[in-house]
């Protein structure tokens, strides 16, 4: 799901730096709230277990390979401002360091994978909060969310930037990104991400009522 | 909650090899010769998206094979992830003070 260089117009490179931008901004206020000694190793760890799970392609029928975001887990563990701020990093350093993502699309890849997915899952969590499936439920959805942004993104491509009909960018239109991505991501690693969310979760919430 | 989230983060990060069995790009991050073959062109954005140099490109070190890539790559990604949160927490309180 990682947009590469060269994939949006500049158009589109600009009005997603412009929405990420302010919510960057009061999610590092959000962040600064409640970064302190007893939370930093828990926000690194998530935030490295994001990093880590993005790196286990999976592959499926048709050629193709994905993987599972875990922006979801930091939401409903935390909040999804933090979730939005972990997994922005991580896309950061994955496109600097790993040259996984575009620096030009990073906006666009920390809205889908980070805002959408982690705003989505939470929202979904609190939906389903009474049923013992909700963490499952929320991280498919979340990363469903995720997929669909991208979709729209790569899909408006060919219809608004082409010259005499010869896509510039992204060449193929929403009908095939809507059907690739998000019907990839609602069978395949909707699935994964459901049941890392659900698994991860309960195991980690299992030891704190313990605590209690 | 701390020791069960060092846990599954060792957990997955011994698996991450599993991420090389197969080599089949992500839908849509594709070579530009895939464009060429499907297309019989490449969009003029994506041929001339400049590419930045990038220390680790595709989570791999020339010198050795790709599983020891990966696990170094893991290993950098991991330390670098938590000097910024680090980072981030001493210039959050320094300008809170």
């Amino acid at each position: 799901m990682h947009i590469p260089d060269g994939y949006l117009s500049p158009t589109v490179v600009v009005a997603t730096y412009a929405v990420a931008l302010p919510l960057w901004a009061y999610g590092l206020k959000k962040l600064k709230k409640s970064l302190n000694e007893e939370t930093l190793p828990l926000i690194g760890a998530l935030s490295a277990m994001s990093f880590i799970i993005m790196m286990v392609n999976i592959p499926i029928p048709g050629g193709t390979s994905g993987h599972a975001v875990g922006a979801v887990l930091i939401a409903i563990l935390f909040n999804p401002w933090i979730a939005f701020i972990a997994v922005s990093i991580v896309l950061l350093i994955q496109a600097v360091v790993f040259g996984d993502g575009g620096v030009s699309t990073f906006a666009a890849n920390a809205l889908s994978m980070g805002f959408v997915g982690a705003f989505v899952g939470y929202y979904t969590f609190k939906a389903f909060k009474r049923f013992k499936i909700s963490p499952y439920v929320a991280g498919w959805a979340g990363i469903v969310a995720s997929s669909f942004l991208i979709a729209i993104l790569l899909g408006i491509e060919p219809i608004f930037w082409n010259k005499d009909g010869v896509p510039l960018y992204f060449p193929f239109g929403l009908k095939t990104t809507i059907f690739a991505l998000v019907g990839s991501h609602m069978l395949f690693f909707g699935t994964v991400e459901a049941i890392f969310t659900g698994l991860v979760y309960n195991y980690i919430q299992h030891k704190n009522r313990e605590e209690v | 909650m701390k020791k069960r989230i060092y846990i599954v983060l060792a957990v997955f990060t011994a698996m991450i090899p599993l991420g090389l069995l197969s080599d089949a790009p992500a839908w849509g991050e594709w070579e530009t010769t895939y464009y060429k073959k499907i297309l019989g062109f490449i969009p003029q954005g994506i041929a001339n998206a400049k590419e930045i140099k990038t220390p680790l490109k595709e989570y791999s070190l020339s010198a050795f094979n790709d599983v020891v890539g990966y696990y170094f790559s893991a290993f950098i990604g991991i330390v670098i992830i938590f000097a910024v949160f680090y980072l981030l927490a001493r210039l959050f309180r320094a300008k809170r003070s």
